[in-house]
């Protein structure tokens, strides 16, 4: 087992980079369990202002306009003076009130004569968000006001109506992946953590695996062993077994990890472990096949970063493949990470559960591993094969 | 002395039109340091990578410790110790690993084999570099290693291809010493060279081949003594006219004489005390000269008379 012990040595060397990559996954992935996003997008709640209103009418018609503002948005006290009431024009954001308003004196006769102007006054910051939500929100109070007396609605009657109508509330349903794979048997956030695993598994055994078999196939060193003692099928064997322990090894480091942020699988979540694996196959043989060009060590990271950011950024790993283009979607079909995700989606139930496509995406990943290692292997031997030289 | 430890007979290699080597043959005796010389190109690693089963060949049989070699003689592959003119070692391991890698190779025992290891790094003095990566090591220290990684298994043919190609003269000489140190210990020689010096210093046959022909063969008095040249005298002259020159030519056992940039040279076949003679004719000519000195024949020379070309390329 000399090869194979030599194979653990020098990927020991190289382990330094699998472990930056793997540890900053890792860390992502737990950041973002803790964060709780789930929750946050879950919760709808319209936006509030913080107000002053002044009210000069001082009418029973101007408190009820005041105590239907104070429904929707935050009424705060402020001593009316005119120096910090300009402030709220210059500060904006950084202030604590983001809009000023004066119900003038005149407000509920005015009402009653059916003229709308000069009803108020106001301090606020131009163009701000927040003013444009209280004005929008005077000109729906007026202008219900204004249709009810148009039918003959004596005031009162048309202010608490006007009220009653707009304190009704629309009902908002977020629809995310969290509220979709709850449905499933998908703890949340595992389906983003399987999606993004390609891009590490990609990159992890592109980089470590590639130099191990570039310094095992290194010319003299192969020179060297040839002329040993070594039998071919053995070496190969033991060749195969480092990359096996190794790729195996990544890929339950990541499972274990998995499990330990987001729980046990359980249900259709243990076909994600069949998914990753298979795409950890995909990745070490393209892995096997790279090596095979024998290129340096600067064209392997080149390599790892085009297939790793390529693949993530067409195949709906990095960007939902609901917002890739048309011409991006067919293009990512002929990559293994494409119907990795489309799988990933499936199990995680973000698309409706289609068995046949999910058989489907499964076996076209496993061509994709076998297609590469049979690249792999028809290139080794015409590089080999091509060896003698004249001495 | 006596038993035959590898023999090659009749071998013929092609590269499409190319004759690496033509019914080449050879064999070499137990006990020997054998030395190949040749030209760059002349078929020298393609001898070797045939012998080693590296490359198939298209006609002749090889034989080594008496049996037929083959891809798959690993009984055979298992006595044999190879050494490249390329350092042949991982980057990635220290000294200790890669030696141990190399003999692992061959020796499973984990102790025997611990053992060996030890033994070859105390060989090459590598002791207190055990935990160094190699691109810490210098040059020298780097082409033990690579001589370690091919003895630590304590193999009975040892072949060591063009060893000392860019190594400096002082690990040049050590190398030397340890492949002499080695054949003491037992083990048979094969040493392939382009550098004649140092085939004459070491070995104790040789078979001097070009264009995958071997064009002579023998020890290295018996290779001088196929050719004409037996001691080339040069005198620094500044003035020598013609007919002094030919006077000198006509002298016994003097067969060329040449007289270029202030240097006369005069090359003798046998005889005794040719020195002196010439120089009693420059005497009698009342011709002053300045330093004078005389060389015995060298392989260059052997190869240059058979061939009629330099053993050396230009860049040598």
């Amino acid at each position: 087992m000399q090869v194979f012990k030599a194979f653990l040595r020098v990927m020991r060397s190289k382990m330094s980079t699998a472990f930056i990559y793997i540890g900053i996954f890792l860390a992502i992935a737990v950041i973002m369990t803790n964060s709780d996003q789930g929750e946050q997008t879950k919760v709808f709640s319209g936006s509030k202002v913080n107000i002053v209103v002044y009210d000069d009418d001082d009418t029973p018609e101007s408190r009820a306009l005041r105590d239907f503002i104070g429904t929707r948005h935050n009424l705060k006290e402020l001593e009316r003076d005119t120096d910090k009431m300009k402030d709220v024009s210059y500060m904006g954001f950084n202030s604590d009130i983001q809009y000023i308003m004066t119900i003038e004196k005149g407000y509920a006769e005015k009402l009653r004569a059916g003229e709308y102007d000069g009803l108020f006054s106001h301090y606020r910051m131009h163009d701000s968000y927040e003013g444009m939500l209280i004005e929008q929100l005077l000109s729906e109070y007026l202008g219900t006001v204004r249709a009810y007396q148009a039918v003959g609605q004596p005031l009162d009657a048309a202010l608490s109506r006007t009220e009653a109508v707009l304190n009704e509330e629309t009902a908002v349903t977020i629809r995310n992946y969290d509220s979709d794979t709850a449905q499933s048997d998908v703890p949340p956030l595992l389906d983003d953590y399987f999606r993004y695993l390609p891009y590490i598994l990609l990159s992890v055994l592109i980089e470590v695996l590639c130099p191990v078999l570039l310094a095992l196939g290194k010319r003299t060193i192969r020179y060297r062993t040839n002329c040993s003692s070594v039998r071919p099928a053995s070496y190969t064997l033991q060749i195969i077994l480092g990359s096996a322990l190794f790729v195996v090894g990544i890929w339950l480091l990541f499972i274990i990890a998995g499990i330990t942020q987001f729980g046990m699988f359980s249900g259709k979540t243990w076909l994600t472990l069949l998914n990753s694996f298979l795409f950890a196959m995909i990745s070490v043989s393209l892995a096997v096949l790279i090596a095979s060009f024998h290129p340096g060590e600067l064209v392997v990271n080149l390599m790892a970063q085009i297939l790793g950011l390529g693949m993530s950024f067409m195949c709906g790993i990095f960007v939902p493949m609901e917002w890739l283009g048309s011409g991006v979607v067919a293009a990512a079909r002929f990559l293994p990470a494409y119907w990795y995700v489309k799988a990933n989606n499936i199990i995680c139930g973000v698309s409706a559960y289609d068995g046949k496509m999910l058989f489907a995406c499964l076996t076209i990943q496993l061509g994709f591993a076998a297609a590469f290692a049979l690249l792999a292997m028809v290139v080794r031997r015409r590089k080999y094969a091509g060896t003698e030289q004249m001495a | 002395m006596g038993e035959t430890v590898v023999k090659l007979e009749n071998m013929v290699k092609r590269y499409g039109d190319l004759i690496a080597l033509d019914h080449f043959s050879l064999e070499i005796q137990a006990g020997e340091i054998f030395g190949l010389l040749g030209p760059n190109g002349s078929g020298k690693t393609t001898t070797i990578n045939c012998l080693l089963s590296l490359l198939s060949y298209d006609k002749g049989e090889i034989e080594i410790f008496g049996k037929k070699m083959s891809p798959t003689a690993y009984d055979i592959k298992q006595q044999i110790g190879i050494i490249m003119q390329e350092v042949a070692v991982f980057d990635e391991l220290s000294v200790y690993e890669n030696i141990d890698y190399f003999c692992g190779l061959y020796i499973h025992d984990k102790e025997t084999r611990k053992q060996y290891v030890e033994d070859a790094i105390r060989f090459v003095g590598l002791e207190d570099f055990v935990k160094f990566r190699p691109k810490k090591l210098s040059g020298g220290l780097l082409r033990r290693l690579n001589i370690a990684c091919g003895i630590a298994h304590k193999p009975k043919l040892i072949i060591l291809d063009e060893p000392t190609v860019a190594v400096d003269p002082q690990s040049r000489n050590k190398i030397l010493e340890g492949i002499a140190e080695l054949n003491r210990n037992g083990a048979t020689v094969i040493y392939t060279s382009h550098y004649m010096e140092e085939v004459e210093q070491l070995c104790t046959h040789i078979v001097i081949m070009d264009k995958g022909k071997k064009i002579a063969e023998g020890t290295k008095d018996e290779l001088k003594r196929m050719i004409k040249n037996t001691e080339t005298v040069t005198i620094e002259i500044l003035e020598l006219p013609e007919a002094v020159r030919e006077e000198i030519g006509r002298l016994p056992h003097i067969y060329e004489t040449e007289y270029k940039d202030d240097r006369f040279t005069v090359r003798c076949s046998g005889g005794k005390h040719n020195l002196i003679r010439i120089l009693d004719v420059l005497k009698q000519n009342d011709l002053s000269f300045g330093r004078v000195y005389t060389e015995l024949p060298t392989l260059n020379d052997v190869f240059l008379e058979i061939t009629g070309k330099s053993l050396r390329d230009k860049e040598d």
